[in-house]
């Protein structure tokens, strides 16, 4: 009996034996993080964000100059981490001093369009003299990082071409850029 | 009379008992058992890392991957109770839940270096080094070997994140691991 019990003992050490392991391990130990999602339109190039066209008018007629322009403004280094849409929008530029209705034959406002490019394959293009602007936001499904030229022009007299300019020294619009994601 | 016979027939009794047990006390038994080698790792703690945002959204790094400070996960009381052990480490590169190959410019993945110390000579240490697009995301590397028998408290540090090419993280979940083994070389 007492032999028994001896066997029986040997026997349970060996099964421990058989449960022991050599080699142990740790994890996968999760290491988890996020990239918020993000757009900027990065920084404009240049000295100044003024688009400036000097003298509107043609001196000697009076009327909107047929010749302005203005070098686009470069928006350098945007980028979204996620489609997106660009949007852009702008305001007339109007006489700033002037106040009231303008008399007969005279205009204190000119429109143009804002073009952004450089985004999406078509620009976005919005008209300050019109009153839809379907173009003016454009999506694209994927990421993307790169510069956006906005470039403003096809001036126009507000009220008509025949009309003349008020003299004022400070005429202003606005555009805005807007980079969104789209998801 | 019959307290005699009592009496008598006890010592009889007591009699035959040592005789018998005499009889028995014989022989020899053995006793024998063995020790299994065993090598623990004690419980990460703790049991994941959260790095909580990976990418700048402002200055000059806007939308790279910020800077990150070192991660350590400690593994106490580990163990082997016999020598020509190592420590093995397989890592895999944070990747982000979207697998759509990212745009030029931007990554999709985050990698790291893991090292885990002290055991044997050099520690064991990989650096992922997971391409933009997420592929060989999972990297190896071993210890030196620990010759004797040993118990340490052993950590696990994460540091030296990087993105390749330093492109723009592209946005979403980022998940990655690092798995350690205890054992014989």
């Amino acid at each position: 009996m007492r032999r028994l019990l001896l066997i029986c003992a040997v026997w349970a050490s060996l099964a421990a034996s058989a449960a022991a392991q050599d080699t142990d391990q740790a994890g996968p130990i999760p290491v988890t993080g996020n990239a918020p999602t993000f757009c900027t339109v990065g920084g404009l190039q240049g000295t100044d964000n003024v688009f400036d066209l000097g003298i509107l008018i043609d001196t000697t007629t009076g009327l909107l100059s047929q010749s302005l322009s203005a070098p686009p403004k470069t928006m350098a280094g945007a980028f979204c981490n996620a489609g997106s849409t660009i949007s852009i929008t702008a305001t007339s530029i109007e006489a700033q001093t002037l106040t009231g209705a303008p008399p007969n034959g005279y205009s204190d406002e000119v429109d143009f369009t804002a073009t952004a490019s450089g985004w999406t394959t078509s620009p976005a293009v919005f008209a300050t003299g019109s009153g839809a602007n379907p173009q003016s936001s454009q999506t694209r499904g994927t990421p993307f990082s790169g510069n956006i030229i906005v470039s403003i022009d096809d001036f126009e007299t507000a009220g008509g071409s025949a009309l003349r300019m008020l003299a004022d020294p400070v005429y202003r619009g606005s555009i805005t850029l807007t980079l969104t994601t789209t998801n | 009379m019959r307290l005699t016979a009592i009496i008598l027939g006890m010592a009889f009794t007591v009699l035959s008992s040592t005789a018998v047990a005499q009889t028995a006390v014989d022989g020899q038994a053995d006793v024998t058992g063995s020790v299994a080698n065993v090598c623990v790792l004690g419980a990460p703690s703790p049991s994941s890392i959260n790095l909580g945002a990976l990418s700048s959204t402002s200055g000059a790094r806007a939308g790279k991957l910020d800077t990150i400070a070192n991660q350590t996960v400690n593994l106490p009381n580990s163990y082997c109770n016999f020598g020509g052990t190592r420590i093995s480490i397989s890592s895999t590169a944070l990747l982000a839940a979207d697998a759509s190959a990212p745009p030029a410019g931007f990554s999709r993945a985050v990698n790291f270096t893991s090292t885990v110390g002290t055991w044997g000579t050099p520690n064991a240490q990989v650096t992922t080094n997971a391409a933009a697009n997420g592929s060989s995301a999972t990297a190896n590397g071993d210890s030196g070997v620990q010759a004797d028998p040993r118990e340490a408290n052993l950590s696990l540090q994460l540091s030296a994140f990087t993105a390749p090419g330093d492109g723009f993280l592209v946005t979403g979940a980022y998940a990655g691991s690092v798995t350690i083994t205890l054992g014989p070389e």
